[in-house]
């Protein structure tokens, strides 16, 4: 593995990348910086639930803090930042315009890193909301919103200049997550955190909340990455590509309704977890419609290609394993275990994020104009996220059927759970170190190609 | 999909699809359930926390103690939840209109707590929860920040902890807790689920059909 790229000179790079270089690129480190501070939580979380006094003494560092911080950082600060910035960059490159209002993407920025900054101070210190999805605390909110605004006004700007009247899968799925956040984000603030709704309406909102943040902003986010690297890089057009529309809509238009997954057998009218038993299954149409589109990515053609495949894969199992565990008979013994952990990690982390992954090695050498500074650095990433993912979602499944079984017999105590668990969720402390450390390796990785890139400039300005 | 405006409609219209379908119909189902009027007992239930458990949510919330304990028991054929007796009814939504931020929970890493204070046949009292949370138990940390360890000054505080063994503190000082822990002791102790309501009381099981 030379290269990461079939083509890495000359990157077709393009007025488009010089006019948003910085912004972009900004976007992409901040949010490598956020992986690897979401990654240590989330290894120290993970220690804590085999090794309960681990940093129990600490207030800002239990348990629950962390496990709130690792998912805020993670989601937040990594899957938000580089999903933005990738979205931004796929939408200037197929509206054919150089990116305009880099500035509002430059302020929007600095003001997101921020408002993620003062929402887990916020946690640590105790005014966490434990809102899955939602933990920041209310104060943190409104910045966010702002400054995603002000981040927004690029992708509006590229939509309504966009030059070619066709628009491509890639271009539906940024848009639509562009342009939905901010409404699914302020309804949820408004219902659940400024004005709380009445009574247990409120964990209704909240898995509508949760499921609509996946399924109508992080799933479209990582699906643009794919679909548009993926032709790119084979050169074809996917194949069914005629059914990817279908699987658009099927994906915005079925997917909030899947929320109420969570609630089986909870305080909820009993139609809330019927219809997400329902539409799970509908879902998997879409889920279906990706694997076609997107089977092209298994031909293979590099690293960022291999992640891409990588994420299809846990995606559509995702979805697949979602629908199984929304049936009543299998949420009995899944419901409240490590199994839905699990099942968080395999979609987010395992689809999303290695699909943006994937698209962060394709889009980085073009938006800087070098290769990676090291072909090395990236393949040890790409094994260590392979296996580090892989040791992760089966160790904690593992864990959630023992202690799903255990939980179901009313004699064994919290003890004797505990007890079961514990070899499985110590290799899933494992596995999170290995992720973090593949982790650190792209952190100097995009660091190196950053920073040579700047040392050009620097010393270009200088002899001129 | 090379109309652009219609393209947009139809991203709106998706979501608002499904918060009309799911946030506005439970809305309408449930946003004015009322609390249930006893004329025998001449009273209105749930009954509304004390502030101190009010205040004591708000630590429950800001802690994440959600992260490992759910609140709701769920009905007898699902799962162990009435066995384990952490109630002996299925929650109802009508258990939690006065509960400011509902705390449902994901995750039972600890036990449930919907009905910690009216548990049979013993219910953990102030001081054993005091103890639980200082020293911990099995896979639940020790929250001891949210104690004070001070000198005793004149005579030994009334809310010192009564802690044996190693945890005892040494003679000359105690272990005391503070604001938090007793708003924290005092919502916990108001969990409790004790009235039947008629919506929480199982369905009848359904008459066999005579063999035909």
């Amino acid at each position: 593995m030379t290269s990461a790229q079939p083509q890495t000179s000359p990157l077709d790079e393009t007025a488009v990348e010089a006019a948003g270089r910085d912004p972009l690129v900004l976007l992409v480190g901040s949010a490598l910086a956020w992986l690897l501070v979401s990654g240590a939580l989330a290894l120290v979380a993970s220690i804590q639930l085999h090794t309960p006094a681990f940093m129990a003494g600490c207030s800002l560092l239990n348990y629950g803090h962390t496990r709130a911080l690792q998912e805020t950082a993670f989601i937040y600060g990594w899957v938000a930042n580089v999903g933005l910035g990738l979205a931004l960059w796929i939408l200037g490159r197929l509206g054919g315009h150089p990116l305009r209002a880099a500035n509002w993407v430059m302020v929007g920025a600095v003001f997101w890193n921020l408002g993620v900054t003062v929402g887990l101070v916020g946690i640590a210190v105790g005014d966490a909301t434990s809102l899955p999805r939602l933990e920041m605390p209310g104060y943190a909110q409104p910045l966010l919103l702002a400054a995603y605004g002000a981040i927004g006004v690029a992708g509006v700007l590229a939509w309504t200049d966009r030059r070619r009247p066709v628009l491509f899968a890639a271009q539906w799925y940024a848009v639509a997550s562009l342009f939905l956040f901010p409404w699914i984000f302020s309804v949820a603030q408004v219902m659940l955190v400024w004005v709380p709704v009445h009574g247990v309406l409120q964990a209704i909102v909240e898995g509508w909340f949760a499921q609509s943040l996946w399924t109508l902003w992080m799933a479209p986010l990582g699906l643009a990455g794919a679909y548009y690297v993926i032709p790119k890089v084979t050169g074809r057009v996917l194949p069914a590509y005629d059914l990817a529309s279908l699987g658009f809509w099927c994906l915005l238009f079925i997917g909030g309704w899947t929320g109420g997954r969570h609630l089986i057998g909870g305080p909820v009218p009993a139609w809330i977890s019927t219809i997400a038993i329902v539409t799970s299954a509908i879902l998997l149409s879409h889920y279906l419609i990706v694997f076609l589109n997107l089977r092209a990515a298994y031909r293979g053609g590099g690293a960022a290609l291999a992640f891409i495949a990588f994420g299809v894969t846990a995606y559509v199992v995702g979805g697949f394993v979602d629908a199984a565990t929304a049936m009543r008979v299998i949420a009995v013994r899944t419901q409240f275990t490590f199994f839905d952990e699990a099942q968080q990690q395999l979609a987010v982390y395992g689809g999303v994020s290695m699909m943006l992954l994937g698209t962060l090695y394709y889009a980085l050498p073009r938006l800087t104009g070098r290769p990676w500074a090291s072909a090395r650095l990236l393949s040890w990433h790409l094994v260590l996220s392979f296996l580090g993912l892989v040791l992760l979602v089966v160790t904690l499944a593992a864990a959630g059927v023992v202690q799903g079984g255990d939980l179901n017999h009313a004699q064994a105590s919290f003890a004797t759970i505990a007890a079961d668990t514990r070899p499985w969720l110590r290799s899933a402390s494992a596995a999170q170190g290995i992720l973090l450390l593949g982790n650190c390796l792209l952190a100097v990785n995009f660091a190196r190609t950053v920073g040579c890139g700047r040392i050009r400039v620097v010393k270009e300005a200088l002899t001129s | 999909m090379k109309n652009g405006p219609l393209f947009f409609l139809g991203v709106f219209a998706a979501l608002g699809f499904s918060w009309a379908g799911i946030v506005l119909g439970s809305n309408a189902q449930l946003a004015t359930l009322p609390a249930f009027y006893d004329s025998t007992d001449s009273q209105a239930f749930p009954r509304r926390p004390s502030g101190l458990a009010n205040q004591g949510q708000l630590v429950y919330r800001g802690l994440n103690c959600a992260a490992c304990h759910t609140q709701q028991v769920r009905r007898p054929d699902f799962g162990s939840d009435q066995a384990r007796g952490w109630g002996n009814r299925q929650s109802v939504a009508r258990d939690y209109i006065y509960q400011n931020y509902v705390q449902l929970g994901e995750f039972r890493i600890g036990p449930d707590l919907t009905n910690l204070a009216g548990r049979k046949p013993s219910a953990p009292d102030a001081g054993d929860l005091m103890n639980l949370l200082y020293t911990g138990q099995g896979a639940m940390p020790a929250y001891s920040f949210l104690f004070e360890n001070r000198k005793i000054v004149g005579q030994e505080s009334s809310r010192a902890l009564k802690l044996t063994g190693l945890l005892r503190p040494p003679a000359g000082r105690e272990i005391v807790p503070t604001r938090r822990a007793e708003a924290l002791v005092s919502y916990l102790l108001s969990l409790n689920t004790f009235y039947d309501y008629p919506e929480s009381k199982p369905a009848p099981a359904p008459k066999e059909e005579a063999h035909k």
